[in-house]
């Protein structure tokens, strides 16, 4: 009889750390997993393309398992290639959910967008996964690393890769090029602005 | 003997899923802090003028402390941050109830404060997910910092009184379960029953 008592109070016990552990808990996953470098170095590399200039073409996997070419949206959209330094750091977990509620932009202008980070894809896969469900390609530059990125330019000494934007036309050109500081977000009206001055 | 050993290590891990949340429920009934002076320009909506019960001319400052109501919610938000978005159906559920509550009860009201956020993109997101109530930009985070931000959302819940000095009452790191709840709990902690 005593046993079944102590059982009983024990079993509310934990099924009240339970509902109330649950109820409370935080949602707040994402910015409790993100790592923070500190402030790093505004600019680590140099542009290694100009505007006016054919974009180099890549292939890189993406997140979602296909192959994405640069040239296959040749004569279809513009394209706007978004590098961002790594995932699971503090600005760049927020600058791709920016652009996911913003699609109506690109859309607006035939453009089309690829995030491009130097993570492998399972890292990128849970990093993203996080954010909810992305609405353009997220590429990997991974393997050989980097090797994309330092084609652009955009290959930090460290290994990551610059916070950095391409605006390339229909033709394959590079129309616009803005390397931010890695540690400030590029603000969304500059990306309007150079979508809208696109021919 | 064996039995209540078994029974005591099964109590003590999940002892930590216990006390967390008790200290997180402690953070957010922390004691009422002064809310400091914020400084916002007179929107020029005229509708967010009427609405936080403002006079002067369309951008000039004003306090946040003039602001026509009982109980002032603080929402700091970033157009970025996926949770924000995630949030922003339940928050404008929440200020739909502090419309119609504030027609008989205590006048509840809100704001958004965009964290990092230019004016161009706190507009953004504002026609994205319809919000009615009034945004302002916090670009330099100079506020976010005022409040003692630490992520967004935020939820700051203040008393806003005549002739009192103005209350941080409660403050809500993250999403709110249920915003009648919600709205309930600022009512409560506000001290203005209905």
């Amino acid at each position: 009889m005593r046993r079944k008592v102590f059982s009983t109070i024990i079993g509310c016990f934990l099924a009240i750390a339970v509902v109330v552990g649950n109820g409370l808990a935080t949602n707040d996953t994402l910015h409790d997993s993100i790592y923070n470098p500190g402030h790093l170095k505004p600019v680590d590399s140099s542009l290694n393309v100009a505007v006016g200039e054919p974009a180099p073409d890549f292939s890189l996997p993406s997140i979602a398992g296909r192959k994405i070419t640069l040239s296959q949206y040749r004569g279809k959209k513009k394209v706007v290639l978004s590098f961002v330094p790594a995932a699971w750091t503090p600005v760049c977990s927020d600058q791709w959910p920016g652009y996911n509620i913003s699609r109506k932009y690109f859309d607006d202008h035939n453009a089309i967008l690829i995030g491009i980070t130097v993570d492998n894809i399972p890292t990128l896969h849970a990093w993203v996964r996080q954010m909810g469900s992305l609405w353009f390609d997220v590429l990997s530059d991974f393997w050989p690393h980097g090797r994309v990125a330092d084609a652009y330019g955009v290959l930090r000494s460290d290994g990551t890769a610059e916070r950095a934007l391409f605006f390339i036309d229909t033709k394959g050109i590079i129309r616009d090029i803005v390397v931010s500081d890695i540690n400030v977000r590029p603000p969304l009206e500059t990306v309007v602005a150079k979508l809208a001055a696109m021919p | 003997m064996r039995f209540i050993v078994l029974h005591l290590v099964l109590v003590a891990s999940f002892f930590p899923s216990l006390i967390v949340p008790l200290v997180q429920a402690a953070e957010k009934a922390a004691s009422s802090k002064p809310l400091p002076d914020i400084v916002l320009e007179i929107p020029e909506n005229p509708r967010h003028k009427e609405y936080l019960g403002l006079a002067g001319k369309n951008g000039t400052d004003f306090s946040i402390r003039d602001i026509d109501a009982d109980i002032l919610v603080i929402e700091l938000f970033s157009m970025y941050c996926p949770y924000c978005q995630k949030e922003a159906p339940a928050v404008n559920e929440l200020y739909a109830r502090m419309r119609e509550i504030s027609k008989n009860g205590p006048v509840v009201k809100i704001i958004g404060l965009g964290v990092a956020n230019s004016q161009f993109e706190i507009d953004h997101f504002r026609d994205t997910y319809k919000i009615a109530f009034p945004l302002f930009a916090d670009e330099d985070k100079k506020m976010f910092k005022a409040l003692a931000g630490e992520g967004t959302p935020t939820f700051i819940g203040c008393r806003l009184k005549d002739g009192e000095r103005p209350v941080i009452v409660l403050r809500q790191n993250g999403g709110f379960a249920s915003s009648a709840t919600f709205l309930q709990e600022l009512i409560d902690k506000g001290g203005a029953h209905q």
